[in-house]
């Protein structure tokens, strides 16, 4: 057992006092600021990136892995509490939770998804300890043509494939590998798309985006849409704890929703909310209760959450393995690997064997301080929740602000990211997807890398991605997931059409 | 049929925007360091998207609007009509800390967005806000100049702030 050995020296690394304290740090944080209304986990781990900038990167990183927990079950509060799912994954969770808090139950639904969470995420990090072994094997074997390919498949399937509109996706897409492009080229040096301004000379950074979409963006689109609407938060009555029939009925949503959303998580497609709609669909198949369906049954709030955290916690094995985002949250983590110059792969496992697998034991204590820690605080978290909107955008903003510049100690950076709340906003109210672009931020660079790394050593000859069989096949699968659907609707118009 | 003036300018501006990046594209070297893929590539695979996507969403904007889009009639959406008062106010508040931050320090710039956002969210007690935007951006600044040694400006209040700041 490879894996086991390696996991116990990552205890080793995770276990001692600094670095525990900066997962329970890590954990109180990203829930105090996931609870926060508007706020998801993307934002949350953008928001706190700036105060690890002085830590060494097992430390950093370390208390990433708390915060990303710690945000995600902070979202599910509010969205019990308040019914404003702060993220998609979050919608399902809001459709029974919600009712259970209307009818005076948010005690047992918080519970659920606390314990849930915990079982959910600690069954999925083993199950990651023992993929992800396997996949730095493969991926050892992939050269600069097969990464590429898959990247073109993750792209595809994050912009494309999911969600609302195809075109509003790749439209999402190509603006984030625009940004990309922004700066010095890695390869020859040669500025692009600076036009001489220093601050962009450095390329775009992943906060200032995400920053700017999701806080800038979202205060600018609440403020004028939204602010004079009045939201109904649920009080916190009677008992937090589940009854004997609340278990019952919990477990084995927990457990099928883990089977449906670690799977999700770990193929290079992103989407956490596909897990928690079939999460739902499956509970409200299987219970013994329908008729409490659409009126605060708690497997629909157990199973969706459960498939969240699951998803969430497979999302890592790509980015940890191969180097590849598929979800906003993990593009941001994969910038704050970046900023201390590592490049998640198969080849940190094998040169940075203590970080990695420090943060991978790192996740097994993170979800239970995160237990721990919530169910006895969720009376706190309810209080963060009662913070007037006013006040709240207001302190979100100026730290957000913070990240932004703390960058190059400029105001340059601070026109960048209204430019990008300006963005955001636009997206917003035309539904078009931010995800997509904060990935391509991201991947684009690397993808643009490997692509010239392929073409130099075959030199020139752009067969290589198509005589390679396993880029081949990537590259087939999603040229694929664009064609089917489209053949398959006009078909269907055709027939539908009378002769 | 339904045609949104909106939709027609927005596609109308990623094509425009993808054929600026093609412009641009065009000044940037195609000198490779290998087998002849120069930095100008990508770029140029981002502009033919950029065109591409703009001309797909042109069309279905001109066909019936935007496939499953965002409603444009607020109410439809759950929401009151667009307030032009509160969006000018987070701008302006955004504005007046990019303006005054390299001059008058972190904490009075973060108080005058403080400011500037909770206006923009209805509040109409002016005093409390400034108060509570003064506490909020020092207690940040102490925090991150004290404990986290990430420099910030302390600005006009450098004297009083000693030499926390930089």
């Amino acid at each position: 057992m490879e894996a086991l050995s390696a996991l116990i020296s990552g205890f080793a690394v995770a276990a001692t006092p600094g670095n525990l304290l900066w997962c329970l740090l890590g954990v109180t944080l990203g829930t105090f600021v996931g609870v926060l209304p508007g706020v998801g986990p993307a934002l949350t781990v953008a928001m706190l990136l700036p105060l690890t900038t002085k830590l060494d990167p097992t430390g950093a990183l370390i208390m990433f892995a708390g915060i990303y927990y710690g945000a995600m079950f902070g979202g599910s509060t509010t969205t019990i509490l308040l019914n404003t799912p702060g993220e998609s994954a979050s919608i399902v969770t809001a459709l029974e939770g919600n009712k259970m808090a209307k009818a005076g139950r948010a005690g047992p639904a918080l519970a659920t998804c606390a314990i849930g969470s915990f079982v959910a995420g600690t069954i999925a990090t083993v199950a990651l300890t023992l993929i992800a072994p396997l996949v730095v094997d493969l991926a050892l074997k992939f050269g600069p043509a097969e990464y590429f390919a898959l990247m073109v498949f993750a792209f595809i399937t994050v912009s494309a494939v999911l969600g609302a509109s195809t075109v509003r996706g790749l439209t999402s897409l190509f603006l984030g590998l625009l940004l990309g492009v922004v700066g010095i080229d890695s390869q020859t040096g040669q500025p692009r798309f600076a036009f001489g301004v220093p601050e962009l000379l450095d390329g775009i950074d992943v906060v200032v985006l995400a920053v700017g979409l999701f806080a800038v963006g979202e205060a600018l689109y609440v403020a004028a849409y939204q602010s004079r609407l009045t939201g109904s938060l649920e009080k916190l009555s009677g008992s937090i704890w589940m009854s004997i029939e609340d278990w019952k009925r919990s477990w084995p949503a927990w457990l099928r929703a883990t089977a449906i959303g670690f799977p999700f998580g770990t193929i290079p497609a992103g989407g956490s909310e596909i897990p928690t709609f079939l999460s739902y669909a499956t509970e409200k198949k299987l219970t013994e209760h329908p008729e409490e369906f659409g009126r605060g049954a708690i497997e629909g709030v157990a199973g969706p959450e459960a498939a969240n955290n699951a998803s969430a916690t497979g999302v890592l094995v790509p980015l940890l393995t191969l180097g590849i985002p598929t979800s906003a949250t993990a593009a941001i983590l994969l910038g704050a690997f970046q900023n201390y110059g590592l490049q998640p792969g198969p080849l940190l496992f094998q040169a940075q064997t203590e970080l990695v697998w420090g943060l991978i034991a790192s996740l097994y204590i993170g979800n239970v301080i995160l237990l721990v820690l919530n169910l006895p605080l969720i009376g706190l978290w309810v209080k963060v929740l009662a913070i007037p909107r006013d006040l709240l955008y207001a302190g979100i903003l100026v730290f957000a602000t913070l990240g932004a510049y703390s960058l190059h100690q400029s105001w340059v950076d601070l026109l960048t990211l209204y430019i990008f709340g300006l963005l955001g906003f636009g997206m917003r109210r035309w539904d078009i997807p931010v995800g997509p672009a904060v990935i391509g931020l991201i991947l684009g660079p690397l993808a643009e890398t490997q692509f010239r790394r392929a073409l130099a050593i075959s030199q020139g000859d752009a067969s290589v991605f198509f005589t390679q069989p396993i880029a081949a096949t990537f590259l087939a699968i999603t040229a694929a997931l664009i064609v089917v659907p489209f053949i398959v609707r006009h078909w269907g118009r055709l027939r539908r059409r009378p002769a | 049929m339904r045609r949104s003036p909106a939709e027609i300018a927005l596609s109308l501006g990623v094509l425009a925007l993808g054929v600026g990046v093609g412009a641009v594209t065009t000044t940037l070297s195609s000198e490779g360091v290998y087998a002849g893929i120069g930095p100008n590539f990508f770029p140029a695979v981002t502009a033919a998207g950029l065109v591409v996507v703009g001309a797909w969403l042109l069309y279905e904007a001109l066909s019936g609007g935007w496939r499953s889009g965002a409603p444009d009639d607020p109410r439809s959406r759950g929401e009151h009509a667009f307030q032009a008062g509160a969006f000018g106010w987070i701008t302006a508040g955004l504005l007046a800390q990019m303006a005054l931050i390299d001059l008058a320090g972190f904490v009075i710039a973060g108080a005058a967005l403080f400011v500037g956002v909770t206006r923009g969210f209805g509040s109409r007690r002016l005093a409390r806000d400034i108060a509570a935007g003064l506490v909020l951006a020092l207690a940040v600044f102490l925090f991150f100049t004290k404990f986290l040694n990430v420099g910030l400006p302390a600005g006009w209040l450098a004297p009083i702030l000693g030499g926390a700041g930089i």
